[in-house]
């Protein structure tokens, strides 16, 4: 199991910062990388309940991942369950979400971001790391 | 559109992801050019690109006598997104979430 934790200054007071965390409409302007869009999604982190994004590229790839939100902080932290599900829409192994959110001082904030107990080093969909090392190589030939 | 299996199967033979490899390497490349590198047939090679080409992988323009191969860059997209590790996903994620950011405090 690994854990992945990521840090960022922002530059807007927690409050601000925690409703672009959690808030559908928010959610929507950042969630999964440029070039993605979110056909189909009901992600509300500011309550309980479960969630769930559909990611697809240019192509028409499409990656879901779905969880649970089970613990709510405001305007501090925010945890939810996190699993991909594969083309048979059968959902893998579970990981978990974190985001917390402090006071940086001079109306900033220092968002955190852990996501814990994945499976293996760190690969997103594709859980068979000797395609997944081939396919990279292609990918930096590319860039 | 490019399916994941379909490109998935296409490159799992090792002579055309051998070939894939060399298309991304050198850029745009005569079928001529790529079968001088290559321990293979030229019947052998055109049956291996034309899977790739099947698979939306590879694209073929003709120019003057000479057939030219490329990677699609859709393919090379499709590609990128499945093997997106974790820290990718969410650290391209908070570059879109600090950019709406700046967006917000620029409106108020």
């Amino acid at each position: 199991m690994t854990e992945l934790r990521l840090e960022r200054t922002l530059p807007a007071d927690p409050q601000t910062v925690f409703d672009f965390v959690t808030q559908t409409k928010n959610l929507l302007k950042w969630w999964g990388p440029e070039g993605m869009h979110l056909p189909e999604h009901d992600i509300d982190f500011t309550k309980k309940g479960p969630w769930f994004s559909v990611m697809a590229n240019a192509e028409g790839s499409r990656f879901k991942v779905s969880g649970e939100v089970v613990a709510v902080d405001a305007p501090k932290s925010v945890e939810f369950t996190w699993g991909w599900h594969d083309e048979n829409d059968a959902r893998g192994h579970e990981s978990r979400v974190r985001f917390e959110v402090a006071e940086a001082g001079d109306g900033a904030s220092t968002f955190t971001l852990v996501h814990s107990g994945l499976a293996d080093e760190e690969s997103a969909t594709n859980h068979n790391q000797g395609w997944t090392s081939s396919l990279r190589k292609l990918e930096r030939l590319a860039g | 559109m490019t399916e994941l299996h379909t490109t998935f199967a296409a490159l799992g033979d090792a002579t055309r992801f051998a070939i894939v490899e060399r298309l991304l390497k050198e850029g745009e490349t005569s079928a001529g050019a790529l079968h001088d590198g290559l321990p293979i047939s030229a019947p052998a090679l055109s049956r291996h690109l034309k899977v790739l080409r099947k698979a939306g992988i590879v694209e073929q323009r003709v120019s003057a006598q000479n057939r030219l191969y490329s990677v699609r860059p859709q393919a090379v997209e499709t590609i990128s997104a499945w093997t997106m590790s974790h820290r990718e996903f969410w650290q391209k994620s908070l570059d879109r979430l600090e950019e709406a950011l700046l967006r917000e405090i620029r409106r108020k």
